[in-house]
């Protein structure tokens, strides 16, 4: 299976594009997005969407320690002498 | 009062003649203030220029002197001192020492590569692109060397390279061989799991690296720095290595 070539990746990245800004939309709510994400599927290697699936839920994420701030784990707790 | 009693005879702060005659036309207290503030207006104006000038020096100084000391850094991290022996995307063999004698941009990557390579090979191609525009700079080089040698052959590059700056040179070679470009870069390259289709990610270090034309490694830059930054730096280190070889 040779790489996408440029046209391709263009396609797959409007397609991505989408789908996003319709999460943006919706509240992260998929059923509401189900066509850009067959959309975004057929348009982009498998490879592509898990990549950007994930980079999708760790711009999610990073933008909630930003804006929610940080809540450390409990971890194990110092004794105080 | 040094200026008090200079201002009254003909010295280095002699005013031009039409002041003097003002000056004197209206008599002599408030000409001998004029002539005090005018004096004392370009002493301070002198002594401001004075003090500038020596900033401005000093400050160039210490950026030089910070240059300098990246590069001796960089030399002793002695990235790229090694040869490859790599095929080219037209299936000519090519190894380092082709590329001696020009300013190199390497980058490592794959073609497979959803957003970063292409985002990094665009930028490349704007930089190499804005130093074209300038003619007293040489032509810089930019090379692509693969770090998913099982997919990326000759034909896969060729495709791949040519949505880029027409001079960039897509690299690759028997597994063996990459690794060794890669090394000698430190270079870190991980394939993914493979999935269904046999498609794979490859996970790498992202960087671009300046070589000049001693095969030296003399800069990196980072996806944090723009195609504008990356000119500017390349176009520094141009100049003081013209300066360095007088």
């Amino acid at each position: 299976m040779s790489a996408p070539n440029s046209n391709q990746r263009k396609a797959c990245w409007g397609a991505r594009d989408e789908l996003w800004k319709c999460l943006d939309d919706n509240q992260d709510n998929a059923s509401s997005c189900e066509k850009f994400q067959k959309e975004f599927e057929a348009s982009c290697p498998a490879q592509w969407v898990k990549h950007f699936t994930k980079r999708r839920d760790f711009l999610k994420y990073k933008d909630k320690m930003q804006t929610e701030g940080f809540e450390p784990a409990d971890g194990p707790k110092e004794s105080r002498s | 009062c040094f200026i008090l009693t200079r201002s009254h005879s003909r010295g280095p702060f002699s005013l031009p003649l039409f002041t003097q005659r003002v000056a004197l036309s209206q008599g002599p207290n408030t000409s001998t203030a004029k002539i005090r503030l005018r004096t004392r207006l370009v002493v301070t104006l002198l002594f401001g220029g004075g003090l500038l000038g020596t900033w401005w020096y000093v400050r160039k100084e210490k950026q030089q002197n910070h240059q300098m000391q990246r590069i001796e850094q960089l030399k002793k991290v002695a990235l790229g001192q090694g040869d490859f022996s790599l095929l080219d995307h037209r299936g000519h063999r090519r190894t380092k020492r082709d590329f001696l004698g020009s300013w190199v941009l390497l980058y490592f990557g794959f073609t497979h590569c959803p957003d970063i390579c292409p985002d990094e090979l665009d930028k490349i191609s704007a930089v190499v692109s804005a130093l074209d525009k300038d003619r007293s700079l040489p032509a810089v080089q930019p090379l692509f060397v693969t770090v998913d040698p099982e997919r990326d052959d000759v034909a896969a590059l060729e495709r791949y390279v040519k949505d880029f700056h027409p001079r960039l040179i897509g690299l690759t070679g028997t597994p063996e061989e990459v690794k060794v470009a890669g090394k000698d870069y430190r270079v870190y390259a991980s394939p993914g799991p493979k999935d269904e289709d046999g498609d794979y990610i490859v996970d790498h270090t992202i960087l671009i690296y300046l070589v000049n034309p001693d095969g030296l490694f003399l800069d990196y830059y980072n996806r944090m720095k723009d195609d504008v930054q990356i000119a500017e730096s390349v176009r520094n280190h141009m100049k003081s290595y013209v300066k360095l070889s007088e």
